[in-house]
């Protein structure tokens, strides 16, 4: 009926105007195509023309004003040192993007060869160096850090600023794998706060069939630190004398070793 | 078991809705698996609720038990409350050691040093967050455990989050405990409250998603991808829409924004009228109240400008709600030569 006809030619419309886009299309991409090669021509001429004139040894230098040529080598290579700088600070872990305003950087955090979170920071220059925003955790000290480094030394800032990061994000990469992995072997929960600076946590050792409850005790007051600075490790005042030495054997592993690892060391050693 | 005790357990468990409840006494694993495997989550919550107060009465349950069940309630469900967030100051400069134990000793033993008749409550999670219940009583009378305040601190952040106490003239008590446990000097609430307490810790903790230009490689969120447009239809102002949504980015950001309920602003200014006009010969300011109410506010400032109801960029007023950590302003005169007005810290 008129329906069907109507959708016919509508139909037909539409391929056609398909058609129309698609030559036109064609059309755009070899007008492009034609500037690029005349572009590229045009680049051909000039370097031979250069290479000419320094064949015939002129020594004229290829533009005539010398002082131009100086000031563009100088940025470019401006740009390239800083550039340079920007790929050193990424493989230390910081990296950073210019802004309208400011500087924006980001901290990334590892340890032991796992990437950890990375966190950011929003720096402004007017009227002087300060934070516009960030998402550094709260418990950070950042005001302090800010305080003591940011107007005076950018570069110090970043990096005390990464080291409070790095060692936090280390001390809790610790704490999670030893929950993770060591949960059965921990008797009740372990106690950590927010930094991860104070662990407290009881775990037990089999020695001829009897069973000595452990109590660990791990201060981490160097907040730039992953590993403790201070480790009690203590047993039942009325166990055998030969678990005070296995003790200290342990308080120094827990000092020596990442927490994980050494108490997979601990657990490994008491199922022999 | 204690008469109390037992309607206290009774009315929290009718409290929670039937198909959690299994899950929220697991949560408080004070019944054993096979007693709350006798439990027939079928019938009429009044009777679940009786049979779990029979188990509990088997068990022996006390005050401080129950405590931890009402906790775990508020815990599962803390947006039925409104929160309000606190900051805390001191002047020391060394690293804080938190010990979990050194605070609940130095908190109990502030409170009860003032006030004899409280029960106090903790219970500690995973994301480091302690959670403290505290039921009053006054100097003469036992504890209430119907008039409850609960308090969310994680350590070694300076912010705490108070559900509204009923008894406002306990609260300096609290602050004072809290002081005093977290190792502060000073205490003071913030202009920000609200209903959903992970929103209000997102806001203060600066952990909602921002919006932060870096060469980092982020994972590509996935772009709204561009429906197939008809070419017979042009867009007339197709770069007023592209611009709104770009100014839109740069002020929200991709992620969703935190949950809140309402920002009020007090205008304590002077009306501004023709001077022909003498409406007011008296120069004092023009009280106002301005509330903005919804049920997820910064999302729908967020969506104004692209559905037209609003110009784009926003007034800075309701955009740096999250960024200034707070949701109440009083706006005032600026004294000076220029008609702007200010907002007041």
């Amino acid at each position: 009926g008129v329906f069907a006809h109507l959708e016919m030619l509508e139909a037909q419309a539409q391929e056609a105007a398909v058609k129309e886009e698609e030559k036109k299309q064609q059309e755009e991409k070899l007008a492009r195509l034609k500037a690029r090669v005349q572009e590229l021509r045009l680049k051909r001429d000039e370097l031979r023309h250069k290479v000419n004139l320094q064949q015939k040894g002129l020594g004229k230098g290829v533009v005539s004003d010398p002082a131009q040529p100086r000031a563009q080598a100088v940025l470019e290579w401006k740009i390239e040192s800083i550039k340079a700088m920007l790929q050193v600070f990424y493989l230390t872990g910081i990296s950073g993007k210019l802004t309208p305003q400011g500087v924006c950087f980001c901290i990334s955090t590892a340890y032991e060869g796992t990437y950890l979170s990375f966190y950011y920071l929003d720096l402004l220059i007017k009227p002087k160096v300060h934070i516009h925003r960030h998402s550094i955790p709260i418990f950070i000290p950042l005001e302090q850090i800010a305080e003591k480094y940011l107007q005076t030394d950018v570069r110090r800032f970043l990096s005390v600023l990464s080291d409070h990061l790095n060692a936090y994000a280390g001390r809790k990469y610790q704490a999670d794998q030893l929950q993770e992995h060591f949960s059965d072997q921990i008797e009740g929960t372990l106690q950590r706060n927010s930094l991860c600076n104070l662990l407290v946590f009881n775990y037990n050792i089999v020695r001829k069939s009897e069973t000595f409850p452990f109590s660990v005790r791990l201060l981490y007051s160097d907040p730039c630190c992953s590993l403790p600075t201070e480790v009690m490790v203590s047993c039942a005042p009325e166990a055998p004398a030969s678990l005070t030495e296995t003790a200290a054997a342990h308080s120094d592993l827990f000092r020596r070793v990442a927490l994980h690892k050494a108490f997979g060391s601990i657990s490994s050693a008491r199922e022999s | 078991m204690d008469e109390i005790v037992a309607e206290y357990i009774r009315r929290t468990v009718l409290k929670i809705p039937r198909d959690e409840l299994l899950t929220v006494l697991q949560k408080w694993a004070f019944l054993s698996e096979t007693q709350l495997q006798t439990i027939n989550f079928r019938q009429v919550k009044d009777s679940i609720s009786q049979d779990v107060v029979q188990l509990c009465e088997e068990k022996s349950a006390d005050m401080k038990q129950a405590a931890v069940l009402d906790i775990i309630y508020n815990h599962t469900y803390p947006n039925k409350k409104i929160w309000s967030v606190y900051q805390m100051q001191k002047t020391g400069e060394e690293t804080e050691c938190f010990n979990l134990s050194d605070f609940k000793k130095k908190f109990k033993r502030r409170l009860q040093s003032a006030l004899k008749n409280v029960t106090v409550s903790f219970k500690e999670y995973e994301d480091n967050a302690i959670w403290i219940r505290i039921a009053w009583g006054t100097p003469f009378r036992k504890p209430n455990q119907y008039k409850t305040s609960y308090v969310v601190y994680h350590s070694q952040t300076p912010y705490v989050f108070v559900s509204a106490s009923v008894l406002k003239s306990n609260l300096p008590l609290l602050c004072q405990a809290l002081v005093v446990a977290c190792n502060y000097q000073d205490i003071r609430q913030m202009e920000l409250r609200g209903h959903c307490l992970d929103s209000l810790k997102d806001i203060v903790f600066k952990s909602y998603s921002q919006n932060f230009q870096t060469y980092c490689p982020r994972p590509l969120q996935e772009r709204k991808v561009a429906p197939e447009t008809d070419l017979r239809i042009s867009y007339e102002n197709i770069h007023e829409k592209e611009r709104i949504q770009r100014v839109n980015q740069e002020i929200f950001g991709d992620g969703l924004q935190p949950k809140l309920e309402f920002a009020q602003y007090k205008l304590e200014t002077r009306f501004k009228s023709d001077p022909k006009m003498d409406v007011l010969d008296k120069k004092e300011p023009f009280r106002c109240l301005v509330k903005f109410s919804s049920p997820h506010l910064l999302e729908s400032l967020k969506s104004l400008a692209p559905a037209g109801m609003a110009d784009a960029p926003l007034s800075p007023l309701l955009t740096c709600i999250p960024h200034k950590a707070r949701n109440y302003f009083k706006i005032k005169d600026k004294i000076s030569s220029s008609p702007e007005s200010f907002v007041s810290p």
